[in-house]
């Protein structure tokens, strides 16, 4: 967050009226929509707070999923429709949790910062006349930093909701996307607000971030343009592609010589991470596999540790990337360095060739990155104490018998925020921790009577 | 036709900037001039004629890696197009009319 936000947020009013709902759901990912839905269903009145603009977490930025190969935005856009629209869901995007107090069983106080858009929710049709005019651009975030957005900006195609923001950090303060609004949306004036809202139970499902590749050195992340990471392939890859075709971002070639590193960040104790991403060898294989659809005459080449094909279908979608000619080397990547040409050379250790040190050149490196703790939400417990396992996930009670629930009764979890998973066991959990907010809520009630 | 008009009314983010004495930092300026350079010498070398990453480069002298960045945020803002890709597998960008 940049200074002037910042300095406007300090000034956030608090509201009078504290709201009631039934839960609260902290993060609008595939786990949080899920769970919203399934308890909306049931009757519950739930809150849904996501800090983005939008919902949609990480799975709406995806190209498509393994091991069906389906869209994933055709899965997830009908989803974060139906949560922006069902009548017993309250959906606050770009905002943030404060504060969660437990005053007792069923009982939580809770105290959300809404931050302002600087757009009138109420008026915005989406219709990005105030991004067409605004003079400013900076790297977009849901595009990992591969083109440019306007400091006046329609989150994303598909975002729900599509209201524009304004990033006042990198504004010029020179009104022209005030004047063109049509319909007077932009309101520079607009406030923040604290909302209070008390809550039965609480879903965290504040999901994971992505390894900070910058920090193995050695793979020259940041340094070289054609080395990006997997969530920047996966980028290219989908139907809302920050480009017009694959191409690799040092000068809109089309790549012919594709490189994959797995565990790039994980199962590695040099860099602080000793724990697998569990999704990592399946994504790129997926990736592997829709690049060979999109240019049939690439060479594609897959550097890994061990291939870990473990869920339905994992192992026969392994084999079909193998039988459609993409190549795997068991290989611990040394080294990678640009040629002349702005193609990369990787230096590697050829496993199972007696432990060779070789190197191959490549025209595009894709780092298939691995997935970190979110832990930052447990700061927001205030009287009681959300814990953490010894990595910075949030600790399951029993990951045996409970593993939905945590170290404070009524406060469940679903998604990535307890552990790497994939979209299907993403949703299954999302599933288990509505069902057990419903348990609780109705115990508590009984309880009370 | 909708715009408001600046004279009619002070705009809100005039009073914003007037009210917490904003002003844009000298590097977001500094910014902004170096991107409209950009932005008009892209524009110029494909107006007439549709070029690829590596002819804009050569014909501009801006490297081929912010050449492309700014090509694919004016794609998608609508301002250019694809005309045609090369052997060598370069698209051929056109500045739209
Ligand atoms: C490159 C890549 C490719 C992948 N491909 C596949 C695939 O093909 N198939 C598959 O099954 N899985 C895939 N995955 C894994 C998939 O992304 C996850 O399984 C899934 O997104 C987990 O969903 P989630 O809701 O738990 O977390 P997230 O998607 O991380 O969502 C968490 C949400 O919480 C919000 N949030 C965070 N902190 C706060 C806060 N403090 N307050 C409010 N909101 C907050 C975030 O903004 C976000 O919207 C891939 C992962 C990567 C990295
Ligand atoms: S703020 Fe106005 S101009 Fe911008 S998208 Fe909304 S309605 Fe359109
Ligand atoms: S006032 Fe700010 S956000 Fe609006 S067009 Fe100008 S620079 Fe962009």
């Amino acid at each position: 967050m940049g200074e002037i936000l910042e300095r406007i947020l300090a000034d956030a009013v608090e509201e009078k009226e504290e709201k009631k709902y039934d839960v609260l759901i902290i993060g609008g990912g595939i786990a949080g929509e899920e769970s919203a839905l399934d308890l909306a269903e049931m009757g519950f009145k739930v809150l849904l707070v996501e800090k983005e603009p939008s919902i949609g977490g990480h799975m709406f930025l995806l190209s498509k999923v393994f091991p069906t190969l389906d869209c994933a935005s055709c899965i997830s856009t009908p989803r974060m429709a139906a949560v922006a629209h069902h009548p017993n869901i309250t959906l606050m995007t770009y905002s943030e949790v404060k504060e969660i107090e437990k005053r007792g069983e069923g009982d939580f106080r809770v105290r959300i910062l809404k931050k302002p858009r600087f757009v009138e929710e109420s008026l915005c049709t989406g219709c990005a006349q105030c991004e067409s005019a605004c003079p400013v651009i900076v790297p977009k975030e849901y595009d990992f930093g591969l083109r440019g957005r306007k400091a006046a900006y329609i989150p994303f195609d598909t975002a729900v909701p599509k209201i524009a923001v304004i990033d006042i950090d990198h504004c010029v303060f020179c009104g022209q996307c005030e004047m063109v609004c049509p319909v007077g949306a932009i309101n520079f004036l607009q406030k923040p607000k604290i909302i209070k809202v008390k809550v039965g139970a609480i879903i965290v499902a504040t999901g994971y971030k992505l390894f900070p590749i910058g920090r193995k050195k050695e793979y020259m992340y940041g340094k070289l343009a054609n080395v990006i990471t997997s969530m920047q392939m996966d980028r290219v890859l989908a139907p809302t592609r920050p480009y017009n075709s694959v191409l690799r971002p040092l000068d809109g070639k089309e790549p012919m010589n594709i490189a994959f590193v797995l565990c790039s960040g994980s199962r590695d104790r040099t860099v602080g991470n000793p724990l697998c991403s569990q999704v990592c060898c399946m994504y790129s294989i997926k990736q592997a596999q829709l690049l060979m659809g999109a240019l049939p005459l690439a060479d594609i080449t897959i550097y890994y540790m061990d291939i870990r094909a473990f869920g339905k279908g994992f192992e026969e979608f392994y084999q079909q990337a193998k039988d459609m000619g993409v190549i795997f080397i068991k290989g611990r990547i040394a080294k990678i360095e640009p040629t002349e040409n702005g193609d990369i050379v990787v230096h590697y250790e050829d496993i199972e060739n007696g432990g060779k040190l070789r190197k191959a050149v490549h025209d595009l490196v894709v780092l298939s990155v691995g997935l970190l703790p979110n832990p930052e939400i447990a700061k927001v417990f205030k009287n009681v104490k959300l814990e953490l396992d010894e990595y910075g996930w949030i600790k399951q009670k029993d990951e045996n018998i409970s593993p939905v629930e945590t170290s404070i009764p009524g406060v469940f979890t679903a998604g990535c925020i307890i552990g790497p998973k994939d979209i299907p066991d993403t949703v299954v959990e999302a599933a288990a921790a509505a069902a057990h907010v419903a348990a609780y809520l109705n115990e508590v009630r009984r309880g009370g009577e | 036709m909708g715009t408001r008009s600046p004279k009619r009314k002070k705009l809100t983010v005039h009073i914003l900037r007037d009210k917490l004495g904003l002003k844009p930092s000298k590097e977001l300026i500094e910014m902004l001039k170096k991107q409209n350079e950009i932005k008009s010498k892209i524009f110029k070398a494909i107006k007439q004629k549709a070029k690829t990453v590596p002819e804009i480069a050569k014909e501009t002298g801006l490297d081929t890696t912010t050449i492309f960045w700014y090509l694919m945020t004016f794609y998608r803002h609508g301002l250019i197009e694809e005309v045609g890709k090369t052997d060598e597998g370069y698209f051929k960008y056109k500045l739209k009319r």
